[in-house]
């Protein structure tokens, strides 16, 4: 009787230390899983930031003087003029957001394509954001209303952007777990927002 | 259950849940760098936005509003700091004049809140890792940029971002 008894405890405690260990592992895989798409989602955002704010910080390189260097001013695009391949020739590069059917296959709805174009050539993608917005200051630190126009231009001294990148795979939670609302998947998110974006080249 | 047998079913009780508790404590741990990383993204963002506007910003008062190339540094201020009236960044028209200012922003995109003090020095033009009491051609701006709110977790250390910026006189010809 007792030897029953004995086995008896015994599978109940192996149970619950199992169903412990077995817990313990599903953790970890979501944590594993979490942390891996925040570092991967911090790294891309920094690897676009510097690429973008790069060539941003070089409008207006090779042009005389006084001359307008940018050409449009809008929420989520920019055109300006830029000496890009540093031949002599002044180039115009465009930066505009892309749809989100661009990146319909992903699992985020919302990432979509930054897309970056050197005069009338055929554009690259060089970002996935979900959130990208540029403002635009003066020389005295006032925001001019966007998009801008006409002789506005002339006045933009300071660009704000701010971008924010997500991890295109979903984390995905329990429907209970889903607040009325909310997304039905964990995305990590990290975000930036330079405040004071200003090309040496507007301080001659 | 003889009492070998429980002492040795304790122990392994003892050794399971030691395991158990470093696996827990390890992926608190990585949670917390990886949302201290976080936290460095959005201050080296904030960090950066004041250089920009330090770069945007005169040498000295004395260079401010003159075209007059200077010949010596002893025409320029000292200390550094504000001239009267300056008080914030609307005010401010030199390098030097962030020196002790201290300014709280909320980062882009979340409610974190990060304090940044500036200190603004001379330093040595052969060695702009020494700061020197004296006048020079040479100022550097030093900026810690830390996080205020959300306060830290009781098991969480709040990192200080140290970043640093030298701003040297020219004149144009």
């Amino acid at each position: 009787m007792t030897a029953v008894l004995d086995a008896l405890i015994s599978i109940l405690l192996g149970g619950m230390l199992l169903l412990n260990v077995l817990g313990a592992q599903d953790v970890v895989a979501e944590d594993s899983s979490m942390y891996q798409g925040d570092v991967l989602v911090q790294e891309m955002l920094i690897t676009q930031v510097q690429y973008i704010e790069g060539e941003f910080r070089n409008m207006g390189y090779g042009l005389p003087p006084g001359r307008q260097t940018i050409l449009a001013a809008g929420d989520s695009s920019i055109s300006f003029l830029t000496d890009i391949d540093r031949n002599g020739v002044i180039d115009t590069l465009t930066y505009s957001l892309g749809p989100t059917s661009e990146l319909s296959a992903t699992q985020n709805e919302m990432d979509r394509y930054i897309h970056r174009q050197v005069n009338s050539e055929p554009f690259t993608s060089p970002a996935v954001v979900t959130f990208f917005h540029l403002q635009y200051l003066t020389a005295t630190g006032d925001t001019l209303p966007g998009p801008v126009t006409g002789s506005d231009l002339s006045r933009i001294r300071e660009v704000e952007l701010s971008m924010e990148v997500q991890n295109p795979y979903a984390l995905y939670r329990p429907q209970g777990m889903v607040v009325p609302g909310e997304r039905n998947a964990l995305y990590s998110t990290s975000y930036w927002q330079q405040t004071r974006l200003a090309s040496q080249n507007f301080r001659r | 259950m003889s009492t070998g047998q429980t002492l040795l079913t304790i122990g392994a009780f003892i050794l399971l849940t030691t395991i158990l508790h470093g696996v827990y404590s390890s992926i608190g741990s990585i949670g917390t760098d990886i949302s201290g990383g976080q936290d460095g993204i959005l201050a080296t963002t904030i960090a950066t936005s004041y250089i920009e506007y330090a770069n945007g910003l005169a040498f000295d008062q004395a260079t401010d509003t003159s075209d007059v190339a200077l010949t010596s540094p002893t025409s320029l201020t000292y200390p550094p700091g504000p001239e009267p009236g300056e008080t914030g960044f609307d005010s401010f028209n030199d390098f030097d004049d962030l020196n002790g200012f201290s300014d709280e922003k909320t980062a882009g995109g979340s409610a974190r809140k990060y304090r940044t003090l500036f200190t603004v020095s001379y330093v040595d033009s052969t060695d702009v890792s020494n700061t020197v009491t004296h006048k020079t051609y040479l100022k550097r701006l030093d900026m810690k940029t830390w996080r205020t709110f959300p306060a830290p977790g009781t098991d969480e250390f709040i990192d200080t971002l140290r970043t640093s910026i030298v701003m040297g006189y020219f004149h144009f010809f």
